[in-house]
């Protein structure tokens, strides 16, 4: 029966056109929505007889280029971390405030040294004294409230990474919970029926948000169902997601870092655990996305520009407190030669600094020997080269004489030790050393007798004098407690008077003289952790050239993060504008689909009502 | 930035259109401000630069205010100084030119003129500009210099002043004897009894010792007189304490005739040693003229007896004793005279030393021996400003103030009352304002009509040489040539900042700043961008086939 089969092959058509015109609908009401795929029919020809061939539609086909979708995840990833970061850095250059305003570090430090120019000038001056103690105690708060704010930073990025940690579990949560579902749907998970692809869509939505989070690799298997890794390959989610914990911390201080060990991590750990028990730390494998940026923030970028701003505090209060006192060198006929050195008043932190020339190789070398009172704390961390070595001696004397701990300690340097009461003696050894230099820098609590150093700043209320104690470096965190010698602000006129007895003139521009050329003209040598310089030629030069460096270097840092993440962004949106043109909707095509198949179902009607001719010109023909 | 949210396309174009908006608002603040950027990030390569331009800007206005400060002292302290030279010049003048007519306080006009000038002085060396005191080294707290009738008076009963000081001296330089400690004498036998020997009181020990320091010192004698011996005064041999190889004499000088007899004319000079160092000679004159009294400075040679029998031969021993009775006269009128004024002079000097030096022993001073520092409780001090020497080491006074006015250069413009120029022209002038004569024959020291004059007349003299500028020593005009060294050092340092602060700043400006034209043209280019792509976007969404069917 040909015209029953030519009706029934129409019927079909009528049949597809309907189920086209429904996903022609769906595609134009979901154009707009994120993560939504642009569907097409599975149309295929069905046989239905001997001759006719009729229609059957069997699937919706997802218009999904898994390649650019795979980028484009990397791209997030990259883009998220970039822009993140950038918008943090953009955040510091807010605290290292506007070139050209008052609220810098360059225009405290200007703004102190005017003051103590003044001073110089007009030593007698009450307001000139007390302009420096003014002008003192707005460099330190200057230098308190950037430290702050950096530390709010690192707050920030310890609570950023909770609440992304937290999106990440939902978003793996999801994810798990469709490859479930796809597992027990009865078409099987590469079923093309609509619910199927409808389902596939939201779940790539979800990888995708999690890609913003961090970098992660993504694997499908024969039943559609991803599995989903770190970048370094620690699975996150398969049929079961895994649950990212993060232990945040509500202090985030200076001295509070990050360590791999958890017992001595005083700020939290991104670990995955799975439901087996076992547990991976995440926190420093990351290495994309927003919580890569937060941790590298954290631990990384935000600790240095701490450091940077804690070096120049405390080499601004050494440069005003430290006096170095040479040694008495030994009488001219005494034999071996060499140096007496009184240690009475070395603080903790406070060196004993020689230069000897190794006789055999005709070099010269210098060696700083740092008080120490803690022995739990040696050897101190390296940072000594091959000319210029520098060692913790304890002094508490647990660990026995000083000579005797030093003798120990330099066996090969051929320098000989003797000590007696508070005096160090250093003897050349003949035909293998000779002393060329000795002398101690100590740092000054008092403010008169003892010469024109001052303590002008102190380590809030105590002496600033680089110790190392069990609880950590003295200066880690020096930047946010530095304050204003409480003594000199209760009595300016020490700012001049450095002598009671001969009292010293009130005209007298020594001490003045002494403070404005170390804040002006003195050199200095820069620890290369806080990223100036280098542990072979660290960064030497004046206060001035050193916040020269620290300042451009985080405005270069932030200038650099902005532009890397605009090119993020354009790499990003010059993909997502490809996977929109294979995969999203575009309304005029559907509107040309529309067309079609509104001509199409016309014709089929058309052979319809043709056949519905046909047999009724049959039947009135009997 | 990227768009999440709706669909990609959607996205995508906002996107462009966001970051269009916003570069348009970057240059919109560009414009407003004047300024590339507000932060660090946003300044470019330059702000390592910028950072260091803007320090070297501020130390230059801080220099500036340095040099401005510092100028202006120096021109109060160059006032000052001009001041002091125009005393020093009056008073000089009136020392010079004014007679010796002493009124009723017993000064001359050209005292008067002193007394003035003293008070100017002292006003001029405490000047201070602003709160700083500019002639106490770097005691600039305090006025360095006591006041002026505090210096002349003395404060209260217990502190002695100037006058009280001069007055003191003047007892113990003229001695028990009111002669000034110095006598003649016709020695007794076996001595030659044609001799005349002019001895001190006190005996000098060896040296090191030194001798007592009052009175008027033998120096030296010389004669006019054919034959006559002379025995100049003799330095005792250096000894080793303790045990001195001499015992301690009194020195002498001595003349010895011999038999010669002096013709008319002939003449014997003495010179005695003053006080304050300098030399009067007292020059005596044999003459035949026999009268009651001899004038001044002769003597008379004994003119014998040729008509006694047998005749009595003109005796050298009576010639002799002639000259030794002239002489004590002359002595006495000179220690009462030019010494007294010689004692003031010497005074001044004492009471102008750190610490001030005091007849010891008194009050009845005509016998002391010593001179004795003085204290704060007993002396006025009449410099409180910081001492010169710091340390035992000599301190030059312009190192005293020392400003920075640029990196490498400072300028020193210190200055002390007690500086060499300044003591000088207060001491004298001081002292010309403090001496009083009064003639009183009978009083004690009898002062004569001659004594005064003779001591206004040498008091004058010292006072017009001592003013005088004398090469070699530091001068008031020197002090002022340092501070014009200074003032114009500062000047071409204030010129040479001014014109690296245009260039510093330019620089500057080119860094930080926008230049407007560029920020304007990019404005509009980015506004037709804008409103074209808002347009074509807007077209774009028309643009749909939705919209014909």
């Amino acid at each position: 029966m040909s015209l029953g089969d030519a009706l029934s092959i129409a019927m079909a058509g009528l049949r597809a056109n309907q189920a086209s015109m429904s996903l022609v609908s769906s595609n134009v009401a979901n154009a707009e929505t994120p993560g939504y795929v642009r569907k097409t029919t599975d149309q295929v020809q069905t046989n239905t007889g001997s001759i006719g061939t009729g229609v059957n539609i069997v699937g919706v086909n997802r218009e999904l280029d898994q390649y650019i979708l795979a980028q484009l995840r990397t791209e997030t990833s990259g883009a998220s971390y970039a822009s993140l970061k950038s918008s943090f850095l953009q955040q510091v250059q807010g605290i290292y405030g506007n070139p050209d305003g008052t609220g810098t570090l360059e225009s405290s430090f200007n703004a102190l040294t005017a003051a103590v120019q003044a001073l110089s000038t007009s030593p007698d001056s009450a307001s000139a004294r007390i302009g420096v103690v003014n002008a003192a105690q707005a460099m330190a708060s200057q230098l308190n409230s950037m430290s702050q704010g950096l530390q709010t930073l690192r707050g920030a990025a310890e609570t950023g990474i909770k609440d992304s940690v937290g999106v990440a579990n939902n978003l793996m949560k999801q994810i798990a919970t469709i490859n479930n579902q796809l597992q027990t749907n009865p078409l099987g998970g590469t079923s093309t029926d609509s619910a199927t692809a409808a389902l596939l869509d939201q779940r790539d939505q979800y990888v995708t948000q999690l890609s913003q989070l961090m970098d992660i690799r993504v694997t499908t298997n024969s039943a559609n169902q991803v599995t989903v890794f770190t970048g370094s390959g620690v699975q996150l989610v398969g049929n079961e997601a895994a649950t990212l914990t993060f232990d945040a911390q509500g202090t985030v201080t200076p001295n509070t870092t990050w360590n791999s060990n958890s017992a001595l991590s005083s700020l939290g750990s991104i670990k995955v655990s799975y439901s087996n028990g076992g547990s991976i730390d995440l926190t420093d494998t990351l290495k994309s996305g927003k919580i890569a940026a937060y941790v590298e923030l954290r631990d990384k970028t935000l600790v240095q520009a701490q450091t940077q701003l804690d070096q120049f505090a405390a080499t601004m209060a050494s440069a005003l407190s430290d006096k170095t006192t040479t040694g008495t060198p030994t009488a001219a006929a005494a034999v071996p030669q060499g140096y007496d050195l009184n240690t009475a008043n070395l603080l903790t932190g406070n060196t004993i600094n020689l230069t000897y020339t190794d006789v055999a190789s005709n070099t010269q070398r210098t060696l700083t020997i740092v008080r120490v009172d803690d022995p739990s704390v040696l050897p101190l961390p390296a940072s000594t080269t091959a000319n210029n070595k520098v060692i913790g001696i304890d002094f508490s004397g647990t660990s026995g004489t000083v000579a005797a701990q030093l003798n120990a300690a330099l066996n090969g340097a051929n320098l000989n030790f003797t000590s007696s009461g508070s005096t160090l003696s250093v003897r050349n050894t003949a035909g293998f050393t000779t002393i060329d230099a000795a002398s101690t820098t100590v740092t000054q609590t008092g403010l008169t007798g003892n010469g024109v150093e001052v303590p002008l700043f102190t380590d809030n209320g105590k002496a600033y004098s680089g110790a190392t104690t069990v609880a950590g470096a003295q200066i880690t965190g020096l930047a946010q407690r530095l304050s204003i010698n409480t003594a000199l602000s209760a009595d300016p006129s020490r700012l001049v008077v450095y002598n009671t007895a001969p009292q010293t003139p009130a005209g007298d521009s020594t001490r003045a003289s002494f403070i404005s050329q170390q804040l002006n003209n003195a050199r200095f040598t820069y620890s290369p952790q806080t990223g100036v310089g280098s542990t072979g030629t660290p960064f030497t030069g004046t206060l001035l050239s050193y916040m020269q460096q620290i300042t451009s270097q985080q405005g270069a840092n932030a200038a650099a993060a902005s532009q890397v993440a605009d090119g993020q962004n354009v790499v990003l949106s010059t993909l997502q504008q490809k996977f929109t043109a294979t995969s999203g909707v575009n309304i005029d095509e559907e509107m040309a689909h529309l067309l079609s198949l509104q001509n199409a179902y016309a014709a089929n009607a058309r052979v319809m009502s043709t056949v519905n001719d046909m047999y009724k010109t049959l039947m009135q023909a009997f | 930035m990227s768009i999440d949210g709706v669909s990609g396309r959607t996205s995508y174009i906002g996107s462009g259109i966001l970051n269009l908006r916003s570069q348009l608002d970057t240059l919109t603040e560009q414009l407003a401000s004047g300024k590339v950027s507000n932060t660090y990030a946003g300044q470019g390569a330059g702000r390592s630069l910028a950072l260091g331009l803007r320090a070297q800007l501020n130390s230059y206005s801080a220099y500036a205010d340095t040099a401005t400060n510092v100028n202006t002292r120096i021109s109060v302290a160059n006032l000052s100084l001009q001041r002091l030279v125009a005393v020093t010049s009056s008073v000089k003048g009136a020392a010079v030119s004014a007679g010796s007519t002493l009124d009723n306080t017993g000064q001359t006009a050209g005292q008067k003129t002193a007394s003035l000038g003293f008070f100017d002085s002292v006003d001029m060396l405490n000047a201070k500009a602003g709160d700083r005191y500019l002639f106490g080294g770097r005691a600039t707290d305090a006025p360095p210099v006591a006041s002026a009738d505090q210096i002349l008076n003395g404060s209260g009963t217990a502190i002695a002043g100037l006058k009280q000081v001069i007055a003191e001296r003047l007892q113990a330089d003229l001695g028990v004897n009111l002669n000034g400690r110095i006598g003649s004498a016709v020695p007794a036998a076996p001595a030659s009894q044609s001799s005349v020997v002019v001895t001190e009181e006190e005996l000098t020990p060896a040296p090191p010792a030194a001798a007592q320091p009052f009175g008027m010192k033998v120096s030296g004698v010389s004669t006019t007189i054919v034959g006559a011996t002379v025995t100049q005064p003799a330095t005792l041999p250096t000894t080793v304490p303790p045990t001195p190889a001499v015992p301690p004499a009194a020195k002498s000088m001595s003349i010895d005739l011999g038999t010669v007899i002096p013709q008319e004319g002939d003449t014997v000079k003495f010179t005695l040693q003053m006080p304050d160092g300098t030399s009067e000679d007292i020059v005596m004159t044999a003459t035949t003229t026999a009268k009651t009294p001899m004038d001044a400075n002769t003597f008379l040679i004994d003119p014998g007896n040729p008509q006694a029998v047998p005749p009595v031969a003109p005796s050298s021993a009576v010639t002799a004793a002639n000259l030794n009775t002239a002489l004590a006269t002359s002595m006495k009128s000179l220690a009462n005279g030019t010494m007294a004024a010689a004692s003031a002079i010497q005074a001044g000097q004492n009471f102008f030393d750190q610490p001030p030096m005091r007849v010891g022993g008194g009050p009845a001073f005509n016998a002391s021996t010593t001179l004795v520092a003085g204290t704060k409780a007993d002396t006025v001090i009449w410099y409180t400003g910081e001492s010169d020497t710091t340390a035992g080491q000599t301190d030059s006074a312009r190192g005293t103030a020392v400003a920075q006015v640029d990196t490498g250069t400072t300028v020193q413009y210190g200055a002390r009352a007690n500086e060499q120029a300044l003591r000088t022209e207060l001491q004298n002038v001081a002292v010309f304002a403090a001496v009083t004569t009064k003639v009183s024959p009978t009083g004690t020291p009898p002062v004569t009509a001659l004594n005064a004059g003779d001591k206004i007349s040498a008091l004058n003299q010292r006072i017009a040489q001592n003013l005088a500028v004398i090469p070699g020593t530091q001068s008031i005009q020197n002090i002022q040539a340092d501070f014009a060294g200074a003032q114009a050092s500062i000047k071409s340092t204030t010129d040479r900042q001014n014109q690296s602060k245009v260039i510093s700043q330019s620089l500057l400006d080119s860094i930080e700043g926008v230049d407007n034209n560029e920020v304007a043209t990019k404005i509009l280019a980015l506004q037709t961008a804008l409103q074209a792509s808002y347009q074509t976007t807007s077209d774009l969404y028309k643009m749909s086939l939705v919209k014909f069917l």
